[in-house]
């Protein structure tokens, strides 16, 4: 039995058992339905020419999880931001773990989807807002059949979130493989302020399959940020779709850190709905291996005034593979609409590729639009520079990769994430870099 | 409801014919419409072609008839009817018209605009000439010229007789007949076409602009053309009219092969003012292209266009750099209007080391256009230290209108360096509130501000061809300012 | 030469100037200086017929003729010139070719054939030389990537090319140093004549040392509340604007 139909009669399985009038019960159907026609998608897709998923579908994955695994939080300790006091949503092979977890429902609900799915407290917010703005692609629509826990995370107007809120997402290796379909819904009211890390880690060798649906919701005058570490082992993939729906004058920032794991594939989609948005997409990509990371983004603009940047770094070694394939849409409405996109890749090895295909599509004249595009290698006067005042060139090298990536760090406003990420880079780079922010 | 009129019965005979195999009077001008193995086989027994042709036709087809026509690129229009067109057609001896004063004025007045002559004038509105102005003699000249050069430059259906070797070793091999779907049409049924061979260290005297010109009209729907610039050597082809060519056959697949072998040059310049269609966006051409050059080592090919016309343009002329050092250019620039809709682009296919390319790229659109651009630079893994650089920006004239850029950039090959950028932006009120003060019309300086923004692509043009290139702008886009 | 009534003029609904009374006759030098934010571009934008400014009231004659109808390149074919504040930028149309088209523009607006391309080359050179600009300069594109001090220098070479009757100059100081104030100062007294007259906008009584002006005035809040002779410039200059201010608001 392959993925597909394994996971089409599991659904039957276990939707059987629910309540058929119920107002998910509709929508998991539909959304089985919508996968069962589509299918996984193929290279042959436009959106999917240059990532193909064959080698990760092979697997034979448990897609509904079992038992409940613990976990010492002393063994994990290092995948979490620890030095800061935050508010912590985790998972253990797809089930809630409460001893690791900090929520609240104080002034506000940082919790689970499972309860939000549930409760009947929830249930206006679930239907003003679940499955609303998430596609239905066949990966979403999969996710959606599927869904039943997650983030549910809901902030009221006039709020500073005083903590950051990480969701992290564990898996044992307990099963021989394991495919993990996350679901979380933010809403964030009238500005209000929330900042959201986010993390899947495997910790065993075994292969891990994440199919996640983040919808977010930013109100007017809202603020979000967003920061995505993606640094998984060799054998875990990432199908991360992020689907945020933007008010007038709020601010949405998502970066991704993409470093590691086997295929990574970020479909972070932005719909502005207002004046005054600003939306800025950042990401830094370094990878070697085999690995392969691949960054689809869509930024839709179509109201007058609004702004988006997006700044996009890659280093590639080994055999990896970067794809970066992004699009600005500009409505006819949208005008005087800044849209700025930059993607800038360096190839480090012989058998490393990079496939970028930045698009803007505009129908709208009173616009500022421009992306750029770069490919190349590192500068190699600046090398002979660093090197002809000692530095040697494995550290020299990396510096000037450091550099080049760094500035997309600027924009980040977690000190403790800028360390983080810091670090990380020196030890992908494989030196000590020996500078600390 | 049920009368049966002549007209039916005759429409019913047509298409009976059909049904019993192969009926052709090959004596007849026109062919019925249609498509079949015998209306292929028709063709090439027509134009008198050797059997390897009537066969390399035949290939074609077949495969054409498995291929189902592409829809990814950013055009609406309605398919053609295949079997609705009539794939062959004599060139038309007698003169359309008798004199100047019985064509459309219009016309006249946009041939006036860009500076043609009269002689010139009669000659692409269909005019019986004098015999004064020969421009069969003009032509002799040049063939005399280009002879003592060793230079051949004929009609490809000419060429397939004369030059049968060179024909057969080259056709095909740049654009396969089954490159695409238009590609395989046009091999399968091409009417003509040029031909044109540079032998080795031969440095073309002339542009090969001026003939073409006068013996552009009537080459028909499916134009082949193939230039081989053999070892050192060098030429400059123009294609096109910067007259507006009131054709009436709606779509155009036209296919061209260059192929510049070592330290050899292909400059390939192109106007294209076909009709864009009217105003409501009713008619104009479908212009569906097929270019590609194939450079070997140290050898360099430029294409530079000029698109004003068709309603639905979908072109890229493409460049394989095969050979190590070789070179490929790129430099268009695309104006739509009205209703046209514009796809086009170029291919930079990095094989070779230490290849170059550039892609400099100006779209403008206006009235309620689409205007894309699509791109592929593509580094092989064996292309050390390839270069690209690309620029592509867009003009938008008024809020209807669409400007698109879809660059695929696919590199593996550590040494590349790639740099591409992109802009899209609109003609400022205040740049105009400039020009106005200093004493210039809008209309003027929408159109100094225009060719300004083209500049870097005018200037690849040859000298004469620019001049009315930069007019042909003006004029394609009148009227597009409220 | 320039007869301005009343005038009331608003952008974007925004009232800017409140009834503006001026009358500049031929071989005249005004200065109208003021606080930003007075309406000074405005006043200068308006002359030349920006469409985004709205006449609400008022009139302005231009040799006798109302020109608030007339589109601004009939202005400029009557012989109003305007120096941007902040001279605009069009890439890829070269300095000369710009002035061809222009000076071509005008003279056929005028009944005139072409300036044969002898006769503009001689005048390029000559206007060229007055103002000391190097002629690779005249190749690069209008306005693109020039300094501040080069784009007002082009405007002036501009104004000598098209031989303006009112010549408007927008702060057309600002930005430029002690040499380059000298040379355009200079272009402009050599240009100056009984016949036609200039209304300097500026900050800096310094440039009114080079250029004299006959008359002075004070913009303040859309009006003209004081003019003078050039004794009122020594005395903004040495004052500022404050006491003005006060005398307005009392
Ligand atoms: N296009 C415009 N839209 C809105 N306000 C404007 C516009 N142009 C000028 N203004 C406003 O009009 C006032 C006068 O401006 P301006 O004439 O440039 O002053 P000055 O040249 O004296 O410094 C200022 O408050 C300015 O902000
Ligand atoms: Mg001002």
């Amino acid at each position: 039995m392959d993925l597909k139909e394994k996971l089409i009669s599991s659904f039957w399985a276990f939707e059987n058992h629910q309540d058929e009038d119920s107002y998910l019960h509709k929508i998991r159907t539909e959304a089985i339905k919508s996968f069962e026609d589509k299918g996984f998608p193929s290279k042959k897709e436009e959106a999917w020419k240059y990532t193909s998923l064959n080698s990760i579908l092979k697997n034979d994955y448990s897609v509904f999880p079992k038992q409940e695994n613990a976990i010492e939080y002393n063994d994990v300790k290092k995948y979490f931001i620890h030095d800061i006091d935050t508010y912590k949503i985790v998972f253990i092979d797809g089930k809630y773990s409460s001893h690791l977890s900090q929520t609240t429902h104080d002034g506000m609900d940082i919790c689970l989807m499972s309860s939000a799915l549930t409760k009947p407290k929830y249930r206006i917010l679930i239907e003003n807002y679940f499955n609303k703005i998430a596609q239905n692609d066949s990966l979403t629509s999969l996710n959606t059949a599927f869904s039943s826990e997650g983030a549910y995370i809901h902030i009221p107007k006039n709020k500073m979130v005083a903590k950051p809120i990480q969701i992290i997402h564990l898996s044992t290796g307990n099963e021989s493989a394991i495919m993990l379909q996350p679901r979380n819904l933010i809403v964030v009211d009238e500005n209000s302020h929330l900042q959201i890390i986010e993390r899947h880690q495997s910790l065993t060798d075994n292969p891990v399959l994440t199919n996640s649906v983040t919808e977010i919701f930013v109100n007017k005058r809202a603020i979000v940020d967003y920061y995505k570490i993606q640094n998984d082992n060799t054998n875990a993939s990432l199908i991360d779709n992020s689907y945020i729906n933007q008010k007038q004058g709020s601010i949405c920032s998502v970066h991704t850190f993409a470093f590691g794991g086997k295929l990574t594939r970020n479909n972070l989609n932005f719909y502005q709905q207002g004046e005054r948005i600003n939306s800025t997409l950042k990401g830094i990509t370094i990878i070697g291996d085999k690995q392969h990371v691949d960054h689809n983004t869509l930024v839709h603009h179509t109201e007058p005034n609004c702004e988006s940047h997006q700044d996009y770094k890659g280093v590639y070694g080994e055999n990896s593979t970067g794809v970066f394939n992004g699009q600005i849409l500009v409505d006819k409405k949208a005008q005087k609409t800044n849209a700025f996109q930059s993607n800038k890749n360096i190839l480090i090895s012989d058998k490393a590729t990079i496939n970028t295909k930045p698009q803007l599509e505009i129908f709208a004249d009173d616009v500022k639009c421009s992306h750029g595009c770069t490919i190349g290698q590192l500068d190699e006067s600046a090398l002979f520079y660093l090197r002809s005042r000692g530095i040697p060139e494995k550290e020299a090298k990396a510096l000037l990769m450091y550099a080049f990536s760094n500035n997309v760090l600027n924009s980040v406003q977690i000190p403790e994430i800028k360390n983080r990420i810091n670090k990380i880079i020196a030890n992908k780079l494989g030196v000590d870099i020996g500078f600390d922010l | 409801m049920n009368k049966y009129t002549e007209d039916d019965l005759r429409e019913e005979l047509k298409t009976k014919e059909y049904e019993y195999g192969f009926y052709t009077d090959i004596e007849s001008d026109t062919f019925p419409n249609g498509l079949n193995e015998d209306i292929v086989k028709a063709i090439s027994i027509k134009k008198e072609e050797p059997q390897w042709m009537t066969d390399w036709r035949l290939e074609a087809f077949r495969t054409w008839k498995e291929m189902t026509e592409p829809d990814w690129a950013n055009v609406n229009y309605k398919k053609p009817d295949f079997q609705g067109i009539s794939y062959y057609s004599a060139p038309n001896k007698k003169p359309k018209y008798n004199s100047l004063d019985e064509v459309d004025p219009e016309l006249l007045e946009t041939f006036k605009k860009l500076g043609i002559s009269l002689d010139e004038q009669k000659k692409l509105s269909g005019v019986a000439m004098d015999v004064v102005v020969d421009s069969v003699s003009v032509a002799t000249t040049f063939k005399k010229t280009l002879g003592e050069k060793g230079i051949i430059f004929m009609s490809i259906s000419e060429a397939i007789k004369e030059h049968p070797e060179l024909v057969r070793k080259y056709i095909g091999t740049v654009v396969p007949q089954k490159d695409n779907f238009y590609a395989a049409l046009n091999s399968a049924v091409f009417s003509d076409g040029s031909f044109c061979y540079i032998p080795k260290g031969v440095r073309c005297p002339m542009e090969l602009s001026t003939y073409f010109r006068i013996n552009q009209a009537g080459t028909g729907q499916f134009e082949r053309t193939l230039v081989i610039a053999d070892e050192g050597s060098y030429v400059s082809y123009l294609e096109g009219c910067t007259a507006p060519s009131r054709d009436e056959n709606q779509l155009h697949a036209a296919v061209v092969e260059l192929i510049a072998l070592n330290d050899a040059e292909i400059k390939y310049s192109t106007v294209q003012n076909w009709y864009p269609g009217n105003a409501e966006g009713k008619g104009g051409v479908y212009n569906f292209v097929t270019k590609r050059g194939l450079c070997e080592t140290n050898a360099k090919i430029s294409w530079t266009q000029v698109e004003t016309g068709s309603a639905v343009t979908w072109k890229y002329p493409s460049c394989i750099l095969k050979g190590d050092n070789s070179v490929g250019e790129f430099y268009s620039i695309a104006v739509t209007n009205n209703f046209q809709q514009a796809d086009t682009g170029t291919k930079m296919i990095h094989l070779g080391k230490n290849t170059k390319s550039t892609i400099i790229s100006k779209g403008i659109s206006a009235g309620k256009s689409q205007n894309s651009y699509r791109g592929l630079v593509k580094i092989s893994p064996n292309a050390d230290n390839a270069r690209n650089f690309s620029q592509c920006d867009s003009l938008l004239m008024g809020n209807e209108c669409g400007a698109h850029t879809f660059p695929y950039i696919e590199a593996k090959n550590k040494t590349a360096r790639i740099e591409h950028e992109a802009t899209t932006s609109k003609i400022g009120e205040d740049q105009i509130f400039y020009c106005n003060q200093r004493g210039i019309n809008t209309e003027k300086a929408i159109a100094l501000i225009v060719n300004g923004f083209s500049k870097d692509v005018l200037n690849k043009l040859p000298m004469e061809f620019a001049v009315e290139a930069q007019k042909l702008l003006e004029i394609s886009l009148e009227g597009s300012v409220g | 030469m320039l007869k301005i009534k009343n005038l009331h003029a608003s952008v974007a609904d925004k009232s800017i100037l409140r009834g503006i009374n001026l009358e500049i006759k031929p071989g005249e030098v005004h200065a109208i200086m003021g606080p930003n934010g007075s309406g000074k571009s405005t006043l200068a934008s308006v002359i030349a017929g920006k469409e985004d400014y709205e006449v609400t009231d008022g009139e302005i004659f231009f040799e006798g003729e109302d020109i608030n109808e007339f589109a601004p390149e009939e202005r400029a074919h009557k012989g109003v010139f305007l120096s941007f504040q902040y001279p605009v930028e069009i890439p890829g149309v070269s300095v000369t070719n710009f002035m061809k088209t222009a000076i071509n523009e005008t003279r056929k607006a005028k009944g005139l054939e072409d300036m044969p391309a002898k006769d503009m080359l001689k005048l390029i050179r000559e206007k060229a030389e007055l103002l000391e600009i190097d002629r690779k300069f005249l190749s690069r594109s209008l306005n693109e990537g020039f300094s501040g001090g080069e784009k007002k220098r082009n405007e002036i070479f501009q104004m000598a090319m098209l031989e303006p009757k009112l010549a408007i100059l927008d702060e057309t100081d600002s930005g430029l140093d002690i040499d380059a104030l000298r040379i355009v100062a200079n272009g402009v007294n050599k240009l100056k004549n009984k016949d036609n007259a200039v209304l300097l906008i500026t900050h800096y009584q310094r440039l009114l040392d080079y250029i004299v002006p006959d008359y002075v005035h004070v913009l303040y809040k859309g009006k003209i509340v004081k003019s003078g002779t050039k004794e009122l410039a020594h005395e903004l200059e040495a004052k500022g604007y404050d006491w003005i201010k006060e005398e307005v608001n009392i």
